[in-house]
Protein backbone atom coordinates (compact mmCIF):
# COMPACT_ATOMS: atom_id res chain seq x y z
CA UNK A 1 0.00 0.00 0.00
CA UNK A 2 1.39 3.38 -0.96
CA UNK A 3 1.21 5.77 1.95
CA UNK A 4 1.67 9.49 2.12
CA UNK A 5 2.23 10.39 5.73
CA UNK A 6 1.91 14.04 6.65
CA UNK A 7 5.54 14.13 7.78
CA UNK A 8 6.58 13.13 4.28
CA UNK A 9 4.43 15.83 2.73
CA UNK A 10 5.99 18.41 5.00
CA UNK A 11 9.31 17.99 3.23
CA UNK A 12 12.80 17.01 4.18
CA UNK A 13 12.74 18.24 7.76
CA UNK A 14 15.20 15.64 8.90
CA UNK A 15 17.64 16.32 6.12
CA UNK A 16 17.72 20.05 6.64
CA UNK A 17 15.90 21.63 9.52
CA UNK A 18 16.30 25.12 8.09
CA UNK A 19 14.48 24.29 4.86
CA UNK A 20 10.98 25.74 4.66
CA UNK A 21 8.06 23.33 4.53
CA UNK A 22 6.92 22.38 1.06
CA UNK A 23 4.21 24.52 -0.48
CA UNK A 24 0.96 22.85 -1.48
CA UNK A 25 2.02 22.94 -5.13
CA UNK A 26 5.31 21.26 -4.38
CA UNK A 27 3.52 18.62 -2.36
CA UNK A 28 1.10 18.01 -5.23
CA UNK A 29 3.97 17.61 -7.69
CA UNK A 30 5.79 15.33 -5.28
CA UNK A 31 2.96 12.81 -5.04
CA UNK A 32 1.61 13.24 -8.57
CA UNK A 33 3.73 10.42 -10.14
CA UNK A 34 2.50 8.03 -7.47
CA UNK A 35 -1.13 8.74 -8.39
CA UNK A 36 -0.30 8.46 -12.10
CA UNK A 37 1.10 5.01 -11.33
CA UNK A 38 -2.18 4.13 -9.63
CA UNK A 39 -3.99 4.92 -12.87
CA UNK A 40 -5.25 8.42 -12.12
CA UNK A 41 -5.22 10.69 -15.17
CA UNK A 42 -3.65 14.14 -15.34
CA UNK A 43 -7.09 15.79 -15.51
CA UNK A 44 -8.46 13.76 -12.62
CA UNK A 45 -5.56 14.70 -10.39
CA UNK A 46 -5.34 18.40 -11.19
CA UNK A 47 -8.88 19.39 -12.19
CA UNK A 48 -11.07 16.63 -10.85
CA UNK A 49 -12.76 16.06 -7.54
CA UNK A 50 -10.01 15.96 -4.92
CA UNK A 51 -11.76 13.12 -3.05
CA UNK A 52 -10.99 10.91 -6.05
CA UNK A 53 -7.44 10.51 -4.73
CA UNK A 54 -8.79 8.66 -1.68
CA UNK A 55 -10.76 6.27 -3.91
CA UNK A 56 -7.72 5.63 -6.08
CA UNK A 57 -5.67 4.80 -2.99
CA UNK A 58 -8.33 2.35 -1.79
CA UNK A 59 -8.57 0.80 -5.27
CA UNK A 60 -4.81 0.45 -5.34
CA UNK A 61 -4.91 -1.32 -1.98
CA UNK A 62 -7.52 -3.76 -3.31
CA UNK A 63 -5.46 -4.30 -6.48
CA UNK A 64 -2.36 -5.05 -4.41
CA UNK A 65 -4.28 -7.51 -2.22
CA UNK A 66 -5.59 -9.23 -5.32
CA UNK A 67 -2.15 -9.43 -6.87
CA UNK A 68 -0.77 -10.82 -3.62
CA UNK A 69 -3.47 -13.49 -3.61
CA UNK A 70 -2.76 -14.38 -7.25
CA UNK A 71 0.94 -14.73 -6.56
CA UNK A 72 0.21 -16.86 -3.52
CA UNK A 73 -2.06 -19.09 -5.58
CA UNK A 74 0.58 -19.40 -8.27
CA UNK A 75 3.04 -20.43 -5.57
CA UNK A 76 0.58 -23.08 -4.40
CA UNK A 77 0.28 -24.53 -7.90
CA UNK A 78 4.04 -24.59 -8.32
CA UNK A 79 4.42 -26.21 -4.90
CA UNK A 80 1.83 -28.83 -5.73
CA UNK A 81 3.43 -29.54 -9.12
CA UNK A 82 6.79 -30.03 -7.42
CA UNK A 83 5.25 -32.36 -4.83
CA UNK A 84 3.59 -34.31 -7.64
CA UNK A 85 6.80 -34.94 -9.53
CA UNK A 86 8.85 -35.38 -6.37
CA UNK A 87 8.68 -39.23 -6.42
CA UNK A 88 10.50 -39.43 -9.77
CA UNK A 89 12.99 -36.77 -8.84
CA UNK A 90 14.64 -39.02 -6.29
CA UNK A 91 18.13 -40.19 -7.12
CA UNK A 92 17.28 -43.88 -7.14
CA UNK A 93 13.52 -44.30 -7.43
CA UNK A 94 11.93 -47.71 -7.27
CA UNK A 95 11.16 -49.31 -10.59
CA UNK A 96 7.81 -48.24 -11.92
CA UNK A 97 7.62 -45.08 -9.81
CA UNK A 98 5.33 -42.56 -11.43
CA UNK A 99 4.62 -38.92 -10.64
CA UNK A 100 1.37 -38.13 -8.86
CA UNK A 101 -1.40 -36.85 -11.03
CA UNK A 102 -1.60 -33.06 -11.21
CA UNK A 103 -5.12 -31.82 -10.29
CA UNK A 104 -7.42 -31.94 -13.29
CA UNK A 105 -9.15 -28.73 -12.27
CA UNK A 106 -7.98 -25.46 -10.77
CA UNK A 107 -8.67 -24.83 -7.08
CA UNK A 108 -12.13 -23.67 -6.20
CA UNK A 109 -11.61 -20.13 -5.02
CA UNK A 110 -15.00 -18.47 -4.89
CA UNK A 111 -17.81 -19.52 -2.56
CA UNK A 112 -19.89 -20.55 -5.56
CA UNK A 113 -17.13 -22.73 -6.98
CA UNK A 114 -16.51 -24.35 -3.60
CA UNK A 115 -20.21 -25.11 -3.25
CA UNK A 116 -20.38 -26.54 -6.76
CA UNK A 117 -17.35 -28.73 -6.15
CA UNK A 118 -18.69 -30.06 -2.85
CA UNK A 119 -22.06 -30.79 -4.48
CA UNK A 120 -20.30 -32.60 -7.30
CA UNK A 121 -18.34 -34.67 -4.80
CA UNK A 122 -21.49 -35.55 -2.84
CA UNK A 123 -23.24 -36.54 -6.05
CA UNK A 124 -20.35 -38.79 -7.04
CA UNK A 125 -20.33 -40.50 -3.65
CA UNK A 126 -24.10 -41.03 -3.80
CA UNK A 127 -23.87 -42.48 -7.30
CA UNK A 128 -21.12 -44.84 -6.26
CA UNK A 129 -23.16 -45.99 -3.26
CA UNK A 130 -26.21 -46.53 -5.43
CA UNK A 131 -24.19 -48.53 -7.93
CA UNK A 132 -22.86 -50.76 -5.18
CA UNK A 133 -26.34 -51.25 -3.83
CA UNK A 134 -27.64 -52.14 -7.30
CA UNK A 135 -24.89 -54.70 -7.71
CA UNK A 136 -25.69 -56.26 -4.35
CA UNK A 137 -29.38 -56.52 -5.22
CA UNK A 138 -28.54 -58.05 -8.56
CA UNK A 139 -26.33 -60.53 -6.83
CA UNK A 140 -29.09 -61.54 -4.42
CA UNK A 141 -31.65 -61.88 -7.20
CA UNK A 142 -29.33 -63.74 -9.47
CA UNK A 143 -26.88 -65.64 -7.33
CA UNK A 144 -24.41 -66.43 -10.06
CA UNK A 145 -20.81 -66.50 -9.22
CA UNK A 146 -19.73 -63.04 -10.20
CA UNK A 147 -16.31 -61.55 -10.06
CA UNK A 148 -17.33 -59.91 -6.82
CA UNK A 149 -15.77 -56.63 -5.97
CA UNK A 150 -14.00 -56.09 -9.24
CA UNK A 151 -17.26 -56.14 -11.17
CA UNK A 152 -19.00 -53.95 -8.63
CA UNK A 153 -16.18 -51.45 -8.89
CA UNK A 154 -16.24 -51.50 -12.68
CA UNK A 155 -19.97 -51.04 -12.66
CA UNK A 156 -19.70 -48.15 -10.23
CA UNK A 157 -16.93 -46.54 -12.22
CA UNK A 158 -18.92 -46.81 -15.41
CA UNK A 159 -21.80 -45.05 -13.76
CA UNK B 1 -17.59 14.68 -3.68
CA UNK B 2 -15.32 17.52 -2.71
CA UNK B 3 -16.40 20.35 -0.41
CA UNK B 4 -18.30 23.07 -2.24
CA UNK B 5 -19.82 26.39 -1.31
CA UNK B 6 -23.03 27.20 -3.15
CA UNK B 7 -25.00 30.43 -3.31
CA UNK B 8 -27.00 32.59 -5.69
CA UNK B 9 -26.28 36.19 -6.50
CA UNK B 10 -28.42 38.26 -8.85
CA UNK B 11 -30.24 35.19 -10.16
CA UNK B 12 -27.02 33.38 -10.97
CA UNK B 13 -25.95 30.22 -9.16
CA UNK B 14 -22.38 29.89 -8.02
CA UNK B 15 -20.52 26.82 -6.88
CA UNK B 16 -17.17 27.56 -5.30
CA UNK B 17 -14.53 24.89 -4.84
CA UNK B 18 -10.81 24.30 -5.06
CA UNK B 19 -8.96 21.83 -7.21
CA UNK B 20 -5.25 21.06 -7.04
CA UNK B 21 -4.74 23.15 -10.14
CA UNK B 22 -6.48 26.23 -8.70
CA UNK B 23 -4.56 25.88 -5.44
CA UNK B 24 -1.33 25.72 -7.43
CA UNK B 25 -2.39 28.72 -9.47
CA UNK B 26 -3.15 30.74 -6.34
CA UNK B 27 0.25 29.91 -4.88
CA UNK B 28 1.88 30.96 -8.12
CA UNK B 29 0.10 34.29 -7.74
CA UNK B 30 1.57 34.75 -4.27
CA UNK B 31 -1.05 33.22 -2.01
CA UNK B 32 0.42 31.64 1.11
CA UNK B 33 -1.72 29.15 3.03
CA UNK B 34 -0.21 29.96 6.42
CA UNK B 35 -1.47 33.55 6.10
CA UNK B 36 -5.00 32.25 6.66
CA UNK B 37 -4.02 31.72 10.29
CA UNK B 38 -1.83 34.79 10.73
CA UNK B 39 -3.88 37.45 8.93
CA UNK B 40 -7.27 35.94 8.18
CA UNK B 41 -9.19 39.10 7.31
CA UNK B 42 -6.56 40.13 4.74
CA UNK B 43 -6.38 36.69 3.22
CA UNK B 44 -10.10 36.04 3.03
CA UNK B 45 -10.81 38.12 -0.12
CA UNK B 46 -7.97 36.40 -2.00
CA UNK B 47 -9.16 33.01 -0.80
CA UNK B 48 -12.72 33.86 -1.79
CA UNK B 49 -11.59 34.99 -5.25
CA UNK B 50 -9.48 31.85 -5.66
CA UNK B 51 -12.51 29.67 -5.03
CA UNK B 52 -14.05 31.05 -8.24
CA UNK B 53 -11.20 29.72 -10.40
CA UNK B 54 -12.44 26.14 -10.60
CA UNK B 55 -15.97 26.74 -11.88
CA UNK B 56 -16.25 30.46 -12.64
CA UNK B 57 -12.86 31.33 -14.06
CA UNK B 58 -14.05 34.28 -16.11
CA UNK B 59 -15.98 36.16 -13.45
CA UNK B 60 -14.47 39.62 -13.14
CA UNK B 61 -12.67 40.71 -10.00
CA UNK B 62 -15.11 43.60 -9.50
CA UNK B 63 -18.06 41.24 -9.39
CA UNK B 64 -16.23 38.90 -7.02
CA UNK B 65 -15.51 41.81 -4.69
CA UNK B 66 -19.14 42.88 -4.92
CA UNK B 67 -20.32 39.39 -4.03
CA UNK B 68 -17.79 39.23 -1.23
CA UNK B 69 -19.08 42.47 0.24
CA UNK B 70 -22.57 41.03 0.31
CA UNK B 71 -21.55 37.77 1.94
CA UNK B 72 -22.83 37.38 5.48
CA UNK B 73 -21.20 35.55 8.41
CA UNK B 74 -17.69 36.19 7.23
CA UNK B 75 -16.05 34.56 10.27
CA UNK B 76 -17.72 31.29 9.44
CA UNK B 77 -17.00 31.82 5.77
CA UNK B 78 -13.25 31.94 6.32
CA UNK B 79 -13.36 28.67 8.23
CA UNK B 80 -15.27 26.98 5.45
CA UNK B 81 -13.05 28.42 2.74
CA UNK B 82 -9.93 27.34 4.63
CA UNK B 83 -11.37 23.83 4.94
CA UNK B 84 -12.12 23.79 1.23
CA UNK B 85 -8.65 25.07 0.42
CA UNK B 86 -7.03 22.38 2.52
CA UNK B 87 -9.07 19.56 1.07
CA UNK B 88 -6.95 18.92 -2.06
CA UNK B 89 -3.92 18.32 0.15
CA UNK B 90 -5.70 16.53 2.98
CA UNK B 91 -7.12 13.93 0.60
CA UNK B 92 -3.53 12.95 -0.21
CA UNK B 93 -2.81 12.18 3.42
CA UNK B 94 -3.40 8.68 4.71
CA UNK B 95 -5.89 8.59 7.58
CA UNK B 96 -4.55 6.38 10.37
CA UNK B 97 -6.81 3.59 11.57
CA UNK B 98 -8.88 4.92 14.49
CA UNK B 99 -8.91 1.60 16.29
CA UNK B 100 -5.24 0.82 15.85
CA UNK B 101 -3.23 0.79 19.03
CA UNK B 102 -1.33 3.98 19.78
CA UNK B 103 -3.47 6.24 17.59
CA UNK B 104 -4.99 9.24 19.31
CA UNK B 105 -8.68 10.07 19.16
CA UNK B 106 -9.70 13.58 20.16
CA UNK B 107 -12.72 15.77 20.85
CA UNK B 108 -13.28 19.53 20.57
CA UNK B 109 -15.15 21.58 23.14
CA UNK B 110 -17.03 23.85 20.72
Amino acid sequence: MVRTPLSELRGSEQENDASPPLSYSEQFHKVFPMYLAMGMTYEQFWDGDSILAVDYRKADEIRNDKLNQQLWLQGMYIYEALCDVAPILRAFPKKGTKPHKYPAEPYAISQKERKQKSEQKEKLVAEKGKAMLDAMIRKQKNPQPIKEEKEVKEYADNR
Amino acid sequence: MSKQLRFSYKDKDYCLEFTRRTVEQMERNGFVASDIKDKPMLTLPALFAGAFLANHRFVKADLINEIYDHMTEKTELIGKLAEMYNEPIMTLVEEPDEKAEGNVSWTASW
